[in-house]
């Protein structure tokens, strides 16, 4: 090394690459209020597309007059399902292998349906003309109960349906069931429980919530008919996926469709499936020959657009009389609304819900999960979570807290005995999956010691005393969660939507002068994809990240890939981005051994170069090779440095973690306050320490949101009762808690950088960390299970039913 | 949702009842409303132009009158359509005591309320509806006693 090349760690420092607090690169525009979200796109002669939705939740429709609207000057058309019909677009394919009305046909499911489509001039036309359209309904019975939905009895929702005894996911054996899907050994697990030492047995609901992301959905249609090509700018978090699908049920040429998903403010799940409002748009695009945008308002986001969690988990777990699980048995009825619209893989309709043995070694298990259709809307989509993996840890860690009870254990000491051990892993779990890596002793111990926990128990022991004295109102909880998730999604081998395998894909161009510009089949919904994607390939190829372009989003330009969700951009995109970066790099040291005039085999990487093996002072960088790669003719490579990888991971990865919650309850009020809440992530290789605190702070307040208040719900004519901010919770600066962010690094084995996603993480780990921790205030007084979300009211209702208020 | 409430109105009780029938007062009387015509002697037809929180419209509807009891006491069943507002149907029971000079009119409704109406949560429209009740009578009983004064 020359006098003149800083040192490795300076050459590293300015790459900015793996485990650099990098500030984000987008938010330069989005602090600046200089985003460009769906409803900025402005295009020339634009129309406006505005629902009728149907105030009912089961009614009949008798008739539809459209004419008074239509007569509104500025109104260009009125869609309903007899205008859809002919081109076979009424109904559209779920991507849970269901159908769904675009337009109602004959009867409406829910309320908030989709009746009608207004186009106009614009936005406000729109609008008073779905006033001055006459629907006619008859009402017909409503249900919302997922248990009424399977009486004999019970008024038949799906007509459509009707003689169908076979369904998407197997047989259905009632008129509103949709599915059931069953995993592990049933009657390996009967014979375990029956013979138990000791069986703690429990209802756990996962209300329905929504994901409610600050920007609706929506997009922009706009068909060119000289060319032949359709354009859409939507909120879509997988727009190859739609381009696919779109051209499936458009029979437009692939080609001919380009789908653009902008900046996107939030997806949470909620950006997933496809929505009536796309299929009108470009419907009405197509006829008008001009530009159609539809967005949703904030109402219609809550009330129609997918919906997430509403499971009924029935659970069983056993034990020795010291505390060693030996079996688990589950199962949950899922209520899926109208149509089943889950955004799950094909082969999971419960999506990933068989990680519900959660972080321990549990010798037997059995699940089964029936799919019910109710009078609510459509969705099921994983709200900042792999698919249905958070119902899972929710289950799992509840199911541990009523054991430890039923067991007079502590529920901590009761974890860490049934932990899955270091030693045990790769770990094949009862009900089919195999865990990656893990290290779950040594996140507890460091999480325990972290928040004392055995003075804060003696804390609650004393608060317990005096609150029995009279001297306080105030009780102490400690809610314990130990997670273990499962992201990535995952090999194509057995993960697949409508049939399109979920690999993902990355494509770098290097510019001449040792800039370089990244492709991803992902979309980042504020995830920070430019600034981390950016940080792999630059430890990867050894150009600094700052000099790195990362675009998504365009599928003119961008490989092909799944899109985000699921936790699934880092495992499955970012290797393939690293990937592509070591294809780069194989071809540079073919150029830098030829510039340096010595055997491919001679020369070695250092941070951001090749140098000759023995003597670095003879190097050269990759700015260096990148010009030379254009610029010079070397013989036998051909010009240019580009690579492109498709990534079909081997398998998921398995992010876990140890939540602790400290909460003070006032008993009089139901008022909560959270004093400390502790979250120890293991994601693997940590690629940006700042986005990880960010993402984790995110996701554990809606975690907080979720648990501690937010809720769909509906009263017993299928109103939903939480359609505006006012009444659906969204917590502000004011109610957000304050955290503590900690981490173990367990690599992933499998992954190219040993990472392994952590967007999903902390909503998956902190809301039984939430829950728990109002249940362990009330344990001394014999709670065992409330439901969610804890809102000040259940509270004071639980001290209330307790007898605490005298 | 349910009200329930009592007032006292200055007039006897068969002037009461018989302003309760007299389209003319109801219209007056009833907050928003644009029409109310008699179609016989046991019904009503209406419009009326309502503001709950962020939702307004003009509700269609229809009362049918159960007259059985009267005048002390009859019952009222009706349901309104506000297009993509929202629904509501329900029914009251009224009561008409003599209270020497004056009359104590006392009611109890239920309404159930869909729609855009109803997913503006509970809490709204119930202190709405109550408003607008109380309203109603205070308007009602004003009219009713000013025309006593003046005859």
């Amino acid at each position: 090394m020359n006098e003149m090349t800083p040192p490795k760690t300076e050459r590293t420092a300015a790459l900015k690459g793996l485990g650099t607090a990098r500030k984000r690169v987008e938010d330069a525009r989005f602090t600046q209020g200089k985003g460009n979200y769906v409803d900025d796109i402005k295009l020339p002669g634009m129309l406006f597309g505005d629902f009728v939705r149907s105030p009912y939740a089961h009614a009949r429709i008798k008739s539809i007059d459209a004419e008074k609207a239509k007569a509104l000057p500025g109104v260009i058309a009125v869609l309903t399902a007899a205008d859809l019909a002919p081109l076979k677009l009424h109904w559209m394919p779920t991507l849970a292998g269901d159908v769904q009305m675009v337009l109602a046909d004959g009867k409406v499911l829910f309320q908030g349906q989709e009746v009608a489509f207004v186009v106009a001039e614009n936005r406000y036309i729109a609008a008073d003309a779905v006033e001055l359209v006459e629907v006619d309904y008859e009402e017909l019975p409503v249900l919302v109960d997922p248990f009424k939905a399977e009486a004999p009895d019970a008024p038949v929702l799906r007509e459509d349906l009707a003689g169908k005894s076979e369904g998407a996911h197997g047989p259905r054996r009632h008129h509103n069931h949709i599915f059931t899907w069953e995993q592990g050994d049933r009657d390996a697990t009967e014979k375990v429980l029956a013979s138990a030492d000791v069986v703690a047995e429990e209802m756990v609901y996962y209300h329905r919530t929504h994901p409610c992301p600050l920007e609706t959905c929506g997009c922009v249609a706009s068909m060119d008919k000289v060319n032949g090509k359709l354009t859409v700018w939507g909120t879509f978090q997988a727009p190859h996926a739609v381009r696919t699908v779109a051209s499936l049920i458009s029979g437009i040429a692939e080609h001919n469709i380009r789908i653009i998903s902008p900046d996107i403010g939030g997806g949470f799940g909620n950006k997933v499936g496809v929505y009536p409002g796309y299929i009108c748009s470009i419907v009405a695009s197509i006829v008008t020959g001009v530009p159609v945008k539809w967005v949703e308002d904030r109402m219609e986001n809550l009330m129609a657009t997918a919906f997430a969690r509403d499971y009924w988990m029935k659970g069983r777990i056993s034990a020795t009389k010291d505390g060693r699980i030996t079996g688990l048995w589950c199962h949950v009825t899922a209520d899926h609304g109208a149509f089943d619209a889950c955004a799950d893989p094909t082969k999971f309709p419960a999506g990933f819900f068989n990680i519900c043995t959660g972080s321990y070694d549990i010798p037997v298990a059995y699940l089964a999960v029936d799919g019910v259709y109710t009078n609510k809307a459509p969705g099921g989509v994983a709200y900042r979570c792999s698919f249905r993996v958070t119902e899972a840890a929710y289950f799992i860690e509840r199911m541990i807290e009523v054991l430890a009870i039923k067991l007079g254990m502590d529920a901590a000491e009761l974890r860490a005995k049934n932990f899955i051990r270091k030693d045990q892993f790769p770990y094949h779990s009862a009900l089919g999956w195999e865990y990656d890596s893990g290290d779950y002793h040594t996140a507890w111990d460091k999480a325990l010691k972290a928040v004392d926990y055995e003075g804060l128990r003696k804390e609650q022991a004393q608060r317990l005393e005096d609150f029995k004295a009279g001297k306080t109102r105030r009780l102490i909880g400690i809610g314990l969660t130990h997670f273990t998730e499962i992201v990535g999604a995952g090999p194509v081998k057995n993960c697949d939507i409508l049939g399109l395998g979920m690999f993902d894909s990355c494509e770098i161009r290097i510019h001449p002068t040792g800039s370089a510009i990244a492709r991803l089949g992902t979309i980042s919904q504020g995830q920070g994809h430019a600034t981390t994607f950016a940080q792999i390939l630059a430890s990867e190829i050894g150009i600094p990240a700052d000099d790195i372009t990362v675009e998504e989003g365009d599928t003119d330009t961008a490989p092909y890939g799944l899109g985000t969700y699921g936790s699934r951009s880092t495992p499955v995109a970012g290797a393939a981005t690293a990937m592509a970066g070591r294809k780069i790099r194989a071809k540079a040291q073919m150029i830098a051994a030829y510039l340096l005039e010595v055997h491919d085999d001679d020369v070695e990487w250092d941070v951001d170069r090749f140098a000759v093996k023995g003597a670095p002072e003879r190097f050269k960088t990759m700015k260096e090779i990148a010009f030379a790669a254009y610029n010079q003719a070397i013989p036998g490579i051909e010009p240019g440095l580009e690579a492109v990888s498709y990534y079909d991971p081997p398998n998921m990865t398995y992010p876990f973690g140890a939540y602790i919650c400290v909460m003070e309850i006032d008993v009089d009020t139901g008022e909560h306050e959270v004093r400390q809440f502790y979250a120890l992530d293991d994601c693997g290789t940590r690629i940006n320490p700042m986005i990880i605190e960010g993402q984790v702070h995110g996701g554990a307040t809606e975690g907080y949101a979720i648990a501690m208040g937010q809720e769909m719900a509906y009263d017993d004519m299928g109103n939903v009762k939480n359609a505006t901010l006012m009444d659906f919770f969204l917590p502000t600066a004011w109610e957000t808690p304050h955290y503590t962010t900690d981490f173990t690094v367990t690599p992933s084995p499998h992954h190219p950088i040993g990472a392994k996603g952590v967007g999903e993480s902390p909503n998956v780990g902190s809301v039984p960390a939430f829950s728990n921790a109002v249940h362990d205030a009330f344990r001394s007084f014999g709670l065992t299970q409330t439901h969610m979300p804890h809102d000040h009211w259940r509270i004071w209702r639980t001290a209330h039913e307790l007898g605490l208020h005298g | 949702m349910e009200l329930k409430d009592e007032i006292r109105i200055e007039a006897p009780k068969h002037e009461v009842y018989a302003a309760l029938n007299d389209p003319e007062v109801l219209k007056a009387a009833i907050p928003g409303c644009q029409e109310l015509n008699k179609v016989s002697d046991t019904e009503l037809e209406a419009k009326v132009a309502l503001k709950v929180g962020p939702v307004k419209a003009t509700f269609g509807g229809k009362v049918t009158l159960d007259t059985a009891g009267a005048p002390d006491r009859f019952l009222l069943t009706g349901e309104g359509s506000g297009g993509v507002a929202g629904f509501a149907k329900g029914g009251a029971e009224v009561e008409l005591e003599e209270d020497g000079n004056a009359t104590i009119l006392r009611y109890a409704a239920r309404a159930d309320v869909g729609g855009k109406l109803a997913m503006l949560g509970g809490r709204l429209i119930a202190s709405t509806a109550q408003k607008l009740a109380g309203q109603f009578f205070e308007n009602f009983s004003a009219k009713v006693s000013a025309g006593r004064r003046i005859s």
